[in-house]
């Protein structure tokens, strides 16, 4: 069953009196439970696909649904509850919210999803121990490594048991063995908590770790080949 | 609770900002609480210190013959009977005063001689708010009971320097009494008090017995009475409108008899009202069978029945003497007038009433007021139909009024009246002063523009850091909207960084301004004969903060900030997350 349906995705950006197409007509069916890497180099679309597939970007036209429900007609409120509930973000830059600790970062979404605070700190208690992180709880994001920082940005991505946890080049500002080892550990969560993942890199050293592969190139899929 | 924690983490973030941009917020609120304190404090001394002792927080006053300076009620017990049974009532006192130009030792200067009654029963708090405004500062309050001293007083300190007299000295005065009629006393000065403010410097204080005395008063009756109450704010208003209902007149009746040619029958004198439209009303209702309405409307003008005449044995031009039991004298009141009118029994009040013009009857009934009925006597049950109004009433209950404006118009009626009976006013301190209600307000307006402007700035302060916030916190913020938080919620976020900020600035605000008054109040002035000396209590600058002055201060601060963070923070909460995480400041 596709947990991600996209037929004819095109989408435009203005850039002064110009407009500049990021996706050309993007099809992609994306399986449940998946482990995908979409490739391609810099301003290929990547980012813009999963911004879209993430329901922070609006599509300029074409169809995008997401567990079934076609995303391009909702309201803001409707789109920020999906968000919340159906989907993880892991961002290159860990973007974690720098005046909340490891745990409460990892428990902010379950508290915006009015979780009880217990319930909220049990789930996050489990995930930190999960990414390894359970001695730097209280710690701020200040006081961790960037590998370190991913991991919780991971944890913070699926403590809501999404449906799908999109990583837009989370590797990027990493050392390759920190950067390895966050891809181990996403793979790790795909495998545990059975959660679709998408992840874009221009990496090519990361792709071994995908299931599946879709490169991108001038906004348009220009091959899927068998994922190793 | 999360958005609360993000708000008041986020407010240390930009430690240096926020302390600064909260520094100037509690500089306003230290403004506008030290303002507005002071604003209350000069109401309070006008309304508790000045205006109490000037009027009381309820005042009764009279006007025997539309005359002002003429405050005299003939019938102290019967004004008195009013005012019983209110427990809000703390102290009812007469007011009993007048202008008077005192000659010292080679200085001459006006003073205010005012009535005090140290023999009367005082409450603790009474004695004590008294012996803070006027602080003896030599001889003592029972002083002015000392009989073997000629008419002893207690002058103020700045007064007794003025008028260059020393405790025991002998001040003249020369004055006018009730009655219009100019004199002179002796008073000795047997005690000086240190007043609190310049307004009271003038008061004399001389016992109340000898100043109604002086001023013409007999033992029965009264001037203004002053009425101190619990919780003026909230009592004056209904109970000068209960004394008002109670004072509500019945007619003047004075129950004589009267003796003709023929004999003395007992009969009822009436006034009746002598203004022009009642003497139409009136020449329409009798028919004059001797005399004429000419004479009959002079103000000696007496009007008989013929049947009373035929009684009495007498007809219009006859002299009849007539006599009554006077209501305070032992002694019988006599008085001869001549008629000058009589009629028929058609359309007149009563078989036994002699109509007298309400001029002439007025002097006879205020002069010496007469004695009930008796046993015997039918009572004078009042008028209806054609006479319904036109008889004389005990007094003229003057209409409630409720504002300053309303007040003065109520006086300037009383003059053009010229009306002839005694006028009662029940009025509180509120009307009488409303003008100082005025005053506060308008200094609380001059106050809260000058903190608004002030506010101003500092809310561009508020619009500026918010924008430098939300502009450094913009990935964030695509951050938290990726995550699944909601527009709205970023938006608070960011207000209640506002209201914290300006929570806190308003806390340390009220906590400054509360120093800043009391280093202020520690001040000590020397306002030698200078107006300002007003606005100080013991030579010192005065705040009265109030709860409601003070949350009102810090409502309107935090409703300005939040208001003005509103469209920012909007702004910041409608990025769209992806521009916003695409973001590089």
């Amino acid at each position: 069953m596709n947990i991600i349906e996209i037929k004819e995705l095109k989408k435009d950006y203005p850039l002064g009196n110009t407009i500049v197409p990021a996706l050309r007509g993007v099809d992609l069916a994306v399986a449940e439970g998946d482990f995908i890497s979409i490739i391609g180099p810099s301003g290929s679309g990547k980012t813009t696909l999963l911004n879209v597939i993430g329901c922070i970007d609006f599509a300029t036209s074409g169809s995008v649904k997401v567990g079934g429900r076609e995303i391009t007609a909702l309201d803001d409120r409707q789109i920020t509850a999906i968000r919340l509930n159906k989907i993880g973000f892991i961002f290159q830059t860990f973007n974690l919210i720098p005046v909340l600790n490891v745990i409460e970062n990892i428990e902010f979404p379950l508290l915006l999803m009015k979780k009880s605070a217990a319930e909220a700190r049990k789930r996050a208690e489990k995930l930190v121990e999960e990414v390894g992180l359970k001695e730097f709880t209280a710690h701020r994001p200040a006081e961790l490594s960037g590998g370190q920082r991913q991991r919780v940005a991971i944890a913070r991505a699926l403590v809501t048991n999404p449906d799908i946890v999109l990583a837009d080049e989370p590797t990027a500002n990493l050392d390759s063995v920190t950067g390895a080892s966050i891809l181990e550990l996403m793979r790790r969560m795909n495998e545990l908590e059975k959660t679709t993942f998408i992840f874009s890199t221009h990496d090519a050293n990361v792709l071994k770790y995908a299931r599946r592969i879709v490169k991108i190139k001038d906004g348009g899929i220009e091959r899927e080949p068998v994922a190793a | 609770m999360l958005l609360i924690r993000l708000s008041l983490r986020n407010l240390l973030r930009q430690k240096r900002r926020n302390i600064l941009l909260g520094s100037a917020m509690a500089i306003g609120v230290a403004i506008l609480v030290t303002a507005n304190s002071f604003s209350h404090g000069i109401s309070d001394i006008m309304f508790n210190k000045i205006m109490r002792y000037v009027t009381g927080h309820v005042a009764v006053r009279f006007n025997e013959r539309g005359g002002v300076m003429r405050e005299i009620f003939r019938d102290k017990e019967r004004v008195l009977a009013a005012i019983k049974n209110e427990p809000v009532i703390e102290e009812a006192d007469e007011s009993i005063g007048m202008f008077a130009r005192a000659i010292g030792n080679g200085r001459s200067d006006n003073i205010v001689l005012v009535g005090i009654d140290t023999k009367k029963g005082i409450s603790k708090k009474a004695l004590k708010e008294m012996e803070a405004s006027f602080r003896l500062v030599e001889g003592q309050w029972k002083d002015v009971e000392n009989a073997s001293i000629e008419n002893p007083v207690i002058i103020s300190e700045e007064k007794a320097r003025y008028l260059n007299v020393k405790k025991n000295d002998i001040v003249r005065v020369r004055f006018r009494n009730m009655f219009g009629q100019d004199q002179a006393a002796r008073l000795t000065v047997a005690g000086i008090t240190r007043n609190d403010n310049i307004f009271m410097q003038a008061v004399t204080f001389l016992e109340l017995a000898r100043a109604k005395e002086l001023l013409g008063y007999r033992p029965y009756e009264t001037g203004s009475l002053s009425l101190t109450i619990k919780d003026p704010q909230k009592n004056a208003f209904a109970l000068a409108g209960r004394i008002h209902e109670r004072l509500k007149p019945g007619a003047a009746v004075i129950y004589a008899s009267a003796a003709g040619r023929a004999g003395r029958n007992p009969v009822m004198l009436l006034g009746y009202k002598s203004d022009n439209e009642a003497k139409k009303k009136i020449s329409g209702i009798l028919k004059l069978t001797a005399g004429s309405f000419e004479k009959a409307f002079k103000k000696d003008g007496v009007i008989v029945p013929s049947g009373l005449a035929r009684t009495l044995g007498v007809s219009a031009g006859d002299a009849i003497n007539i006599r009554y039991d006077r209501k305070f004298e032992k002694t019988p009141k006599e008085a001869s007038y001549h008629i000058s009118a009589v009629c028929s029994a058609t359309g007149y009040p009563d078989e036994n009433v002699i109509l007298m013009n309400d001029s002439g009857f007025y002097d006879l009934y205020y002069e010496d007021l007469p004695a009930g009925p008796g046993p015997e006597v039918k009572p004078y049950s009042a008028a209806r139909g054609a006479w319904d109004g036109l008889v004389a009433p005990e007094w003229i209950l003057l209409k409630r009024t409720f504002n300053t404006e309303e007040y003065k118009r109520k006086y300037q009626e009383i003059s053009r009246n010229k009306w002839k009976g005694t006028t009662i006013d029940v009025s509180t301190m509120y009307e009488t002063a409303s003008d100082i209600l005025k005053l506060e307000s308008v200094l609380n307006i001059i106050t809260i523009s000058a903190v608004l402007i002030l506010f101003f700035i500092i809310l561009l302060g508020v619009v500026n850091t918010l924008r430098m916030t939300i502009r450094e916190r913009t990935r964030e913020i695509g951050t938290m909207r990726a995550i699944g938080m909601q527009r709205a919620d970023v938006r608070n976020m960011f207000i209640l960084e506002t209201f914290f900020l300006t929570l806190f600035s308003a806390v340390i605000g009220i906590i400054t301004g509360f120093i800043v008054m009391r280093l202020l109040s520690l001040i000590n002035f020397q306002p030698q004969d200078n107006p300002l000396g007003m606005l100080l209590v013991n030579r010192h600058l005065y705040f009265l903060p109030t709860f409601p002055g003070i949350a009102g201060s810090v409502l309107l601060i935090i409703a300005i900030a939040v208001v003005t963070a509103w469209f920012p923070a909007r702004r910041g909460a409608n990025l769209p997350p992806a521009k916003a995480l695409r973001y590089f400041g």
